[in-house]
């Protein structure tokens, strides 16, 4: 849990952040007033500042624990949406994950390269950059996180 | 493999198979436009994860708000609108977002005495204390809170009938005409399976 910044570079670690959630199946839950109470679990929103989009490389850590059961294959795909045209798709390999642990991960985002007038747009758009973050265990998908995105801050 | 916003390959560190456009339960390649879902969707109905910032750059990141805190934040400003006949989706209309603005006023109002870094003035500009690199942050602050209102309300968060994503529109399925692993095959028919269930649920609570 730490900031380093490397101006040249164009790195830096924005933040650290612990997600709790055991990466397992479960049984449905048809409940409709737990599937919205679910889906605001499972929403986030963010507020960075327009430097933000200037950086090339993006580091995130990220802590998440597992159950009783062992994890295996356990990956995540998250796709960066800006309106309708996706930025990049992003994928992380977890591997193996032993049960009843807690598990810290650090993700390195490598930015594509933005034209300024699209950098503009997100800056001047708040929370239209939006991205999917799905889990996979074994090539399920076992859950779908999601979050969108503010570049106008500190302005 | 993967691509850049302007459709060129780029090598990466990782094997990244990218899912080829979606087809249909008919066999037909659907012509969508991949674009972000509008509703995450997971079969792990019980699970939610808990998000609690640890420790924030504010170069880069001044605020962070969970789904329930934006609800909390929506539901006080909102309140009587809420009551009104008009819900759910068309939520996104004059109402919520008057309702946004005069929550904005209020919390950019309560943010100048809820700073939690604030420090004296220093030539007459307030300054905000950075960070430390020891310091933790265990309760999710939003820096910005009304920022975090400006924009509307994601639709999964919003009460009442959701526009369910019947049109698999979260499975963000790309056009990129790039050669894929074959566990690509494997990846899109859990996450098309997940799409048909989401749809018999969908169709159960209508009976």
């Amino acid at each position: 849990m730490f900031c380093v910044l490397e101006q040249d570079l164009g790195q830096a670690w924005f933040g650290s952040l612990r997600v709790s959630f055991h990466p397992e199946q479960d049984e449905e839950d048809e409940d409709d007033n737990s599937e919205l109470d679910a889906s605001a679990g499972r929403f986030v929103r963010y507020q960075f500042t327009p430097a933000f989009l200037r950086l090339r490389t993006v580091g995130a850590t990220v802590e998440f624990t597992v159950g009783e059961k062992p994890v295996s294959n356990f990956r995540m795909i998250e796709r960066h949406y800006f309106r309708d045209r996706l930025l990049k798709n992003f994928d992380f390999d977890f591997g193996f994950c032993i049960p009843s642990s807690r598990n810290t991960c650090e993700h390195i985002y490598e930015f594509p390269q933005l034209s300024e007038d699209l950098i503009r747009l997100m800056v001047e758009n708040p929370y239209e950059t939006r991205s999917d973050s799905f889990y996979f265990v074994d090539n399920k998908l076992i859950m779908h996180n999601k979050a969108d995105y503010a570049y106008n801050g500190g302005q | 493999m993967e691509v850049d916003i302007n459709g060129e390959s780029r090598t990466t560190l990782s094997t990244l198979p990218v899912p080829l456009a979606e087809v249909s339960p008919g066999g037909r390649m659907e012509a969508e436009k991949p674009r972000c879902s509008s509703t995450p969707c997971s079969p792990m109905r019980r699970t939610v994860a808990g998000y609690q910032i640890l420790h924030m750059d504010s170069n880069y990141l001044v605020g962070f708000t969970t789904g329930e805190e934006l609800l909390k934040l929506a539901q006080k400003c909102t309140g009587s609108e809420e009551n009104k006949e008009e819900s759910g989706p068309n939520l996104r209309s004059k109402q919520v977002d008057s309702g946004l603005t005069r929550s904005s006023r209020l919390y950019k109002t309560r943010s100048r005495y809820y700073q939690p870094y604030e420090i004296p003035a220093v030539n007459g500009r307030r300054r905000r204390r950075m960070p430390s690199s020891g310091d933790k942050c265990t309760k999710a602050l939003p820096y910005e809170p009304y920022k975090a209102l400006h924009g509307p309300l994601p639709l999964c968060l919003l009460k009442g009938k959701r526009a369910h994503s019947k049109s698999l529109d979260y499975l963000n399925l790309d056009k990129m005409s790039i050669k894929e692993p074959a566990d690509t095959e494997v990846l899109q028919y859990q996450l098309q399976h997940l799409t048909l269930r989401g749809d018999r649920m969908f169709a159960r609570n209508n009976t």
